[in-house]
């Protein structure tokens, strides 16, 4: 259990829902290794679990059984305080819905996490200010989350994940709320990311977003049911429209 | 047939839904038409329990009392017999100005001569044991509650120790401690009470030290005509030259029972006003609270093809059919605690009949009103919001708010997130204060009514401790409904607050907030408007107290009203931290996907 | 058409009206429109590359339809090699279809297995794609393209979901027994 190489693993991770008949298996039994710089996409049917284990992952639920393992420390059991500093300096999540604070500004809301993690507010803002910049929205710090597009508005959640150097990015189901546009523009900020070797593990329906991952696990009905590594494309662009006939 | 069943699925539904905030709109509700109905009842109570003893007790219409037991003195009052308009009469009967023991504590008492059987006019009712006998008293039952006295117990009139064999009540005297009627020498003595005694077991009283007077009962053909019997009748005056009489209308001696009460009744007024404020601002907290929801469920009515009329029938008809409810209720509670409230004393007979007509319909006006006030606003805006935004619930956007901004930027974080939430309410932050303001005014009012020195009746303790008892514990009732309606007040809106602040906290538990950050954030949040409530409210209940109060008023230590202000805000910190603990415990993912569309 | 008439028999030898049938059932509705000439004239083909055999029934007169077909082993290695074949040149679906239908019917392949390669391979060339079109600038006409073949590989790759739903039930396998 000490594979640094894998920064977030887990080990038999399961969660169940209900007792007896109504037993749910939302995750079951899922032993997962995700080497540092890896982007790892999970897919699957709705209701498989793939957004469960996310957030066991994260520490925003807790297992019924099984271990998490970020950068080589166990979280499964820390307490809720422990979680919140474990989330706070290593996870950075990002939503289907955003989840922004509607009551921030787009620059508030990516210095919440510095801020929390008691950070100056100087340098908080200095942060926030690279970020928006990266994520091309330098022009809109000042406005609220309702005065921007769906694809900003994401964009400005992936900023905030990203505002403490986070060891994995978390996201589930980024691109689910976003037009062709927008997921295009969220998909370019992924890799980015991903050339700058940020692990990245997130949740989708999507194939075209799933394609993206440099791996892909299929999940089924709280387990895993197909492992396939995307990474290194074949070379052959051209058989795609058929040039060679 | 259809639509109406509709109505009350819908309200049935979302009754069954949120049980809670049903629960708390009836509370509210009730708290302010009891009080109302209190205090209307109190207006003209004492008079009608009064009437009820007399019609009970065949009271008399004038009572007329002179001096001393002289022939000439029984010659003037026997004359008064043959008085016009008089039909009936007792008496004339002696009574003697002494003093009762009873466990140890002595009080003054003026003890009646009583017939085994009494005459025509003056029947008082005996409510436990039987009528006097030779060898055993009868004490009128203010002045027994006052005394501690039970049938049974033995009471010492005039050194003889008596065994009290009945308890009754009595209209021809006003309401304990003013039962004397006159003093021995023609004036008023206040503060005692009366026993009637056998003729026989009185003449251990007859001595020069024991004062003692004559009167007389009569009864009227015209009772309205009993201000007439007076010495300054010439049809009447010429018999009493040689003495003294004081004739005492009904209506005198019923006058007088609202003394009691005086200090009782702004209580009780200026009580149901802050009560019913108290219960608007609840109402219109959980009514707002739930307009954003009503509004979504509003464009989900419209968009299955519901009317106008039918969607205001629906939120309507909820609040409306809960503020009957509590409305019934809050009469019940009054009809119940009318007796113990209007009673000045146990002298009178308390089987009331129910809050009258005008109070109903009154009541019923002011809980409806304030259930229609409260939700027609946002039923109306419910209505005028177009079927898709009400769905997507875009209503409540937050506002560019520079000022705040900066403030807030100094901030710990999650007091900044606390604070830009209140901000996204401002109505609701007024409504708190408000809420804490309104409390703080009848705390310290009562702080102040406690700081007043008592003003007694010397020589009997115990009349003076009945009297101030009486305010007091009303006072107590109203503080403690005050402070019950504000709890839940408070619990209202920082539930609701909580509510709205749980996604946004949610989220700042993914980026890494503890819960113990989101509940202190929230809770100091909600601290901050309750601090300028403190600071107003209480000087306004020290002017509120002195605005009734006649002649000097005393003040309390200083730190009395301190404390009730830090108290208070005790009190709301810990009111608050609760629904935000219980939003920080609750599970994130579960919160967020909740959120989910 | 060719590998798809030669996975049919691969289960067990059979007359050629007995395969067009079998075809027909796989094809459901769009099978409708194929007629007896289109097998006949594959089987000749296949018969003439020396990929099947033909056997007279005795006592019959020599009619295509009274002919019983069979694999030969060069047939059997064209059609093992055919159902490990992942490429997906024109979306083929009536091909990748009936591909499924004989894997199962012959027992040749499990038809989710075989899914599962078509898709490992579909995401792949969706990566390469989506990663194309992410590397355009927004506007270009050449992303269009790329954005077309994402759309297509997009739909194809929901399709085989779709495959893998209904061939992993159970009753699927015996259907055609």
């Amino acid at each position: 259990m000490t594979d640094f190489d894998a920064v977030l693993q887990s080990r038999g991770l399961s969660r169940y829902h209900g007792q007896g008949e109504s037993l749910v298996r939302a995750v079951d039994e899922v032993d997962l290794d995700v080497p540092a710089g890896q982007t790892l996409a999970i897919m699957g049917p709705s209701g498989c679990g793939k957004s469960t284990l996310l957030h066991l992952l994260g520490g925003l639920e807790r297992p019924t059984d099984g271990e998490v393992w970020l950068a080589g420390r166990r979280i499964d059991h820390l307490n809720e305080r422990g979680l919140a500093r474990m989330r706070r300096r290593s996870i950075g999540f990002v939503f289907q819905n955003f989840h922004l604070v509607e009551e921030l500004s787009a620059r508030e809301n990516v210095e919440l996490p510095a801020l929390l993690a008691g950070r100056s507010s100087r340098a908080a803002r200095r942060r926030a200010a690279d970020l928006l910049e990266r994520i091309g929205l330098g022009d809109r710090t000042r406005h609220l989350p309702w005065e921007l597009s769906g694809g900003q508005r994401q964009r400005v959640a992936i900023a905030r994940a990203l505002a403490n150097e986070p060891l994995v990015l978390l996201a589930d189901e980024p691109t689910g709320n976003l037009d062709t546009a927008a997921t295009i523009e969220v998909l370019r900020l992924f890799a980015d990311l991903r050339a700058a070797g940020q692990t990245l593990v997130m949740v989708t329906h999507d194939e075209r977003v799933a394609s993206t991952a440099d791996r892909l696990v299929s999940m089924h009905d709280g387990r895993f049911v197909g492992d396939t590594r995307l990474a290194g494309g074949t070379g052959r662009l051209g058989d795609l429209i058929g040039l060679d006939g | 047939m259809g639509p109406i069943l509709l109505v009350f699925r819908l309200v049935l539904a979302d009754v069954r839904r949120h049980p809670v905030q049903a629960g708390m709109l009836v509370v509210a509700i009730t708290a302010a038409t009891a009080t109302l109905a209190l205090g209307l009842s109190m207006h003209g109570a004492t008079e009608k329990l009064y009437r009820q003893t007399r019609e009970a007790t065949a009271g008399p219409d004038v009572v007329a009392l002179s001096p001393g037991t002289d022939r000439s003195t029984i010659t003037a009052l026997t004359s008064l017999e043959h008085a016009p308009g008089v039909v009936a009469h007792s008496g004339p009967y002696r009574q003697y100005y002494t003093k009762l023991t009873a466990h140890g504590s002595t009080g003054a008492a003026v003890v009646q001569v009583a017939d085994m059987t009494p005459g025509p006019v003056d029947r008082p009712l005996v409510t436990s044991g039987g009528w006097v006998r030779p060898g055993g008293a009868v004490v009128e039952r203010g002045f027994a509650t006052a005394m501690h006295v039970e049938v049974g117990d033995r009471v010492t009139v005039a050194g003889r120790s008596l065994p009290v064999v009945g308890i009754a009540v009595t209209a021809a005297r006003s309401v304990y401690p003013w039962a004397l009627g006159i003093g021995p020498n023609g004036g008023p003595t206040d503060g005692g009470g009366v026993v009637w005694l056998a003729e026989r077991d009185t003449r251990a009283l007859v001595s020069p030290d024991v004062p003692v007077t004559s009167f007389i009962n009569l009864k009227l053909e015209d009772p309205a005509a009993a201000r007439t019997v007076s010495r300054h009748n010439p049809a009447i005056a010429p018999a009493f030259e040689g003495t003294w009489v004081s004739t005492r209308p009904w209506q005198g001696i019923s006058g007088q029972n609202f003394v009691m009460l005086r200090d009782s009744q702004p209580i009780l007024v200026v009580g149901s006003w802050l009560l019913s404020f108290l219960a608007i601002g609840g109402v219109a907290t959980l009514a707002a609270g739930r307009a954003a929801k009503q509004t979504r469920r509003v464009g989900l009515l419209k968009a299955v093809g519901a009317t106008p009329g039918l969607i205001a029938a629906v939120l309507l008809t909820e609040y409306l059919a809960l503020a009957l409810l509590a409305d019934a209720v809050g009469l019940t509670i009054a009809h119940f605690t009318t007796p113990a409230i209007v009673n000045p004393s146990a002298s009178l007979l308390t089987t009331t009949t129910g809050p009258s007509g005008d109070t109903i319909f009154l009541t019923t006006v002011v809980a409806l009103g304030v259930a229609a006030l409260t939700t027609i606003g946002p039923t109306l805006r419910a209505l005028r919001t177009g079927t898709v935004s009400a769905l997507a619930d875009t209503a409540h956007r937050p506002r560019h708010r520079a000022w705040l901004n900066r403030v807030s930027a100094l901030l710990p974080t999650s007091l900044l997130l606390g604070l830009r939430l209140i901000a996204r309410r401002p109505g609701r932050a007024v409504l708190h204060g408000c809420n804490i303001a309104t409390t703080l005014i009848v705390v310290s009012a009562m702080l102040m009514i406690h700081a007043q020195p008592v003003k007694g009746y010397p020589g009997s303790p115990m009349a003076t401790h009945a009297q101030t008892a009486q305010a007091r514990h009303l006072l107590l009732a109203v503080t403690a409904a005050v402070i019950a309606l504000a709890i839940v007040n408070t619990v209202t809106i920082t539930w609701a607050f909580a509510q709205e602040a749980r996604p946004t906290m949610a989220i700042a538990r993914t980026l890494g907030a503890t819960p113990g950050q989101i509940t202190a954030g929230l809770s100091a949040a909600q601290l901050l408007p309750a601090l300028p409530s403190v600071i107003v409210g209480v000087p306004l209940g020290v002017q509120v107290f002195l605005l009734f109060n006649r002649g000097d008023a005393a003040m309390p230590p200083g730190w009395w009203l301190i404390a009730a202000g830090v108290a208070s805000l005790l009190a709301t910190a810990a009111l608050t931290a609760l629904p935000a603990r219980a939003a920080a415990r609750r599970s994130v993912a579960q919160t967020l996907s909740a959120e989910a569309p | 058409m060719q590998d798809a008439v030669l996975a049919m028999l691969a289960k067990e030898p059979s007359h050629g009206y007995r395969l067009r049938a079998r075809l027909r059932q796989a094809l459901g509705p769009l099978g409708e429109s194929m007629n007896a000439g289109q097998v006949y004239v594959t089987l000749a083909r296949l018969e003439k590359a020396g990929l099947v055999a033909a056997e007279r029934s005795d006592g019959l007169p020599d009619r295509p339809d009274r002919k019983v077909y069979a694999l030969t082993p060069a047939g059997q290695q064209r059609v093992s090699a055919w159902l490990s074949e992942v490429n997906w040149p024109k979306a083929n679906l009536t091909e990748f279809h009936l591909k499924l239908a004989a894997a199962a019917a012959a027992r040749l392949a499990d038809p989710v297995e075989l899914v599962d390669a078509q898709r490992r391979e579909l995401l792949r060339r969706l990566g390469e794609a989506q990663r194309a079109v992410l590397a355009e600038p927004d506007d270009s006409t050449a992303g269009l393209l790329l954005e077309g073949v994402a759309l297509r590989l997009q739909a194809d790759l929901r399709w085989l979901d779709a495959c893998e739903r209904v061939w992993s039930k159970p009753k699927n396998e015996s259907e055609d027994a």
